[in-house]
């Protein structure tokens, strides 16, 4: 692994925290409704880096969490984050960019913005809810269904978060085109 | 540094990092097997001891579960709808006191001894030809860069409103992964600039001391 | 304690750098090609002063140049031999020799804290962490910034953070001391201070410095242009031409303008 490949994985596990401590960023499409940002964090992370150096940052990030900081949006962290009934998205996270990344390879004939978006989807929506909606049934004994009505709230605000991942990707991959690791 | 770390002098401070992250993983275990309401509000009971034998430090640490209280409070609720309320406080206990244990460990372990308690599960990279040092770099970089990144966006954030008088927005973003791309661009560089993340390969077969010791390392030796 | 004493044994090591060797950088018809563009080409140098200076407008190659010295590029045509060893077989070795402090401080620290940030060169020669903060501790304590060593690098001075910045390269005890721009965030005070400081080393400096007071007292200085060697000599030659090369440019910048019409 090259240093450079080292501090990339760094930095991606830092704007992940990052993103977290920001205040919520307001989108004007959901009036009223701040999003916090750090799971925008973990689909750059995937988009940008690729599966490998991208599941690493996230992990790397996941470590850092568990050693104690307290960089989960919010200013949650430590062992106690592992413990908690929602602990299934958490861990659904480094799967959830592994899918991301590989998408993002196999799809290099793609426009960036609209691979990066249906990469996020996919890996960072659609795999991190599949490992975290069976989680909270799995802990709390609350039926599937429920669950899924529960979490449906936050949906809107993760597409526009991936929405803005492929925003993020395109402008990213015109102003500085080597930053984009999964497509080199 | 940023960490939930309490500094303190209790005897759980005393306690090393390692044994206490052994402990954590039995007594969760245990608690996950335990179905036993009596069982169960006897182990929440002797948690909040654990907090009370901090100190009135230790008591206001309890408020780490307040983030969990909410979802607890509509889980109780749901639960109570469908008839088992017994279930319910099941959870309740049960989440309460495994949130909370894994809480006393973070809050009495500085985030160095943490680290060095969980080195061993970085010993299977030496099979990939890496230093064991570097997750630590990469930690280290992690902690410095996190507060960077956010120098970086509040300098674009006042940008913007200096010139349309709006707070920060998304469109702020990419920009800012621009600007901190290109930081961290440099920082990579520097880090070549002092041997890498895996620190300088022996120039021999043996890490001869006097062939790579630095300034302050070098005994004198007569020509 | 052998602090900070100047290495006595024989400069050899086992990686073939010939330490001591005079001069201790030889460029032939060096060019340097990156994402199709020519940085530098055609340069001819052999560098034994003690202290350089390099001056330039910027793009013109100066910090290229320098980046050679430490294998942080590599050459893409001529050659480069940095004591006595083309720089390609011993890349790996160089950063412990030439150690190299960047323009923006806050773009090079790579630690949380200033101890860590010090010490970090002395755990990569392979000391233990306890004896790398020791030193690092030490170092500090000489240059009077002990108490600095706890402090968030973020929080620090620009004139504190460069100083750290120094240090950290300093504490491998390099031969040669690379500085690229390392006044250019700093106030007049602190200017001064890494000035005086840098007077003081028994390192051979190379410095690229656009305020041409910091190195006209240098041995040499080179000027490059448009990725060349434009001019090479004592500053009382150069920098004076290089002044007046400048203020040419910009009359004609200016007279341009004027008969562009108003903007």
């Amino acid at each position: 692994m090259t240093d450079r490949s080292v501090v990339q994985i760094a930095f991606y596990a830092a704007l992940i925290a990052a993103l977290g401590l920001l205040p919520p960023i307001a989108v004007p499409f959901l009036s009223g409704v701040p999003i916090t940002a750090q799971t925008l964090g973990v689909m750059l992370a995937g988009v940008m880096l690729g599966p490998i150096r991208g599941v690493l940052a996230v992990l790397l990030f996941m470590f850092i969490v568990a050693l104690g900081a307290p960089l989960l949006s919010g200013g949650r962290g430590g062992l106690g984050v592992f413990a908690g009934p929602t602990v299934g998205f958490f861990v659904g996270w480094p799967f959830g960019v592994l899918v991301t990344g590989m998408i993002m390879k196999a799809t290099k004939s793609w426009p960036v913005w609209l691979a990066a978006v249906v990469a996020a989807c996919v890996g960072c929506i659609g795999v991190i809810y599949l490992f975290g909606v069976p989680g909270v049934t799995l802990i709390t004994g609350v039926p599937i269904d429920k669950v899924l009505i529960g979490t449906a709230a936050f949906i809107p605000g993760d597409l526009i978060k991936a929405a803005i991942a492929g925003l993020v990707a395109q402008t990213v991959s015109r102003g500085l085109p080597g930053a984009l690791l999964s497509r080199a | 540094m940023m960490s939930l770390y309490v500094p303190g002098q209790s005897w759980l401070h005393r306690c090393p990092a390692g044994v206490k992250f052994v402990l954590l993983c039995v007594i969760s275990a245990v608690l996950l097997a335990m179905h036993d309401l009596w069982l169960l509000g006897l182990a929440f009971v002797a948690t909040l001891m654990l907090y009370a034998s901090l100190g009135p430090q230790g008591v206001r640490q309890v408020s780490a579960l307040k983030p969990l209280a909410f979802l607890l409070v509509i889980l109780f609720l749901f639960h109570l709808m469908t008839g088992d309320w017994q279930q319910g406080l099941r959870l309740i206990l049960h989440l309460g006191s495994m949130v909370l244990l894994a809480n006393l460990v973070t809050i009495t372990t500085r985030l160095d001894d943490m680290m060095a308690a969980l080195r061993p599960i970085f010993q299977p990279i030496r099979f990939l030809g890496l230093s064991p040092s570097v997750p630590a770099l990469a930690v280290a970089l992690v902690i410095r860069f996190v507060p960077e990144l956010l120098r970086v966006y509040n300098a674009l954030a006042e940008a913007y409103r200096a010139k349309t008088g709006a707070r920060g927005s998304y469109r702020l973003i990419a920009p800012f992964m621009i600007q901190a791309l290109a930081m961290s661009e440099n920082v990579a560089e520097a880090l070549s600039a002092r041997g890498g993340a895996s620190g300088f390969e022996p120039a021999g077969s043996a890490r001869d001391k006097n062939a790579v010791g630095g300034a302050a390392m070098k005994e004198e030796i007569p020509s | 304690m052998g602090f900070w004493k100047r290495k006595t044994m024989a400069k050899t090591g086992q990686s073939g750098l010939d330490l001591t060797s005079q001069p201790y950088a030889v460029f032939e018809d060096v060019g340097l090609e990156m994402n199709q563009t020519e940085i530098l080409q055609g340069v001819s140098l052999t560098l034994s002063e003690q202290r350089i200076g390099i001056v330039g407008l910027n793009g013109s190659g100066k910090s290229s140049l320098v980046r050679l010295l430490n294998g942080l590029r590599l050459p893409s045509t001529g050659s480069l031999k940095v004591f006595g060893q083309p720089v390609g077989a011993v890349r790996g070795q160089l950063p412990r020799h030439v150690g190299f402090v960047f323009q923006n401080p806050d773009h090079q620290a790579i630690f949380p804290t200033v101890e860590e940030e010090v010490a970090f060169g002395l755990t990569q020669l392979g000391n233990s962490k306890e004896d790398a903060r020791v030193a690092a501790r030490a170092l500090l304590r000489r240059y009077g910034v002990e108490a600095l060593a706890d402090k968030p690098f973020t929080g620090l001075s620009e004139g504190q953070k460069q100083l750290v910045c120094i240090l950290s390269v300093l504490v491998m005890d390099p031969e040669i001391l690379i500085l690229d721009e390392p006044m250019s965030s700093l106030d007049g005070l602190a200017t001064r201070r890494i000035a005086a400081l840098l007077r003081d080393l028994s390192q051979k400096l190379v410095m690229i410095s656009h305020d041409l007071s910091l190195i006209d007292g240098f041995d040499r200085i080179l000027w490059m242009e448009g990725g060349r060697l434009k001019m090479d000599g004592p500053p009382d030659a150069v920098l004076p031409a290089y002044e007046r090369d400048i203020n040419l440019k910009a009359q004609a910048a200016a007279a341009d303008q004027a008969s562009a019409g108003p903007l």
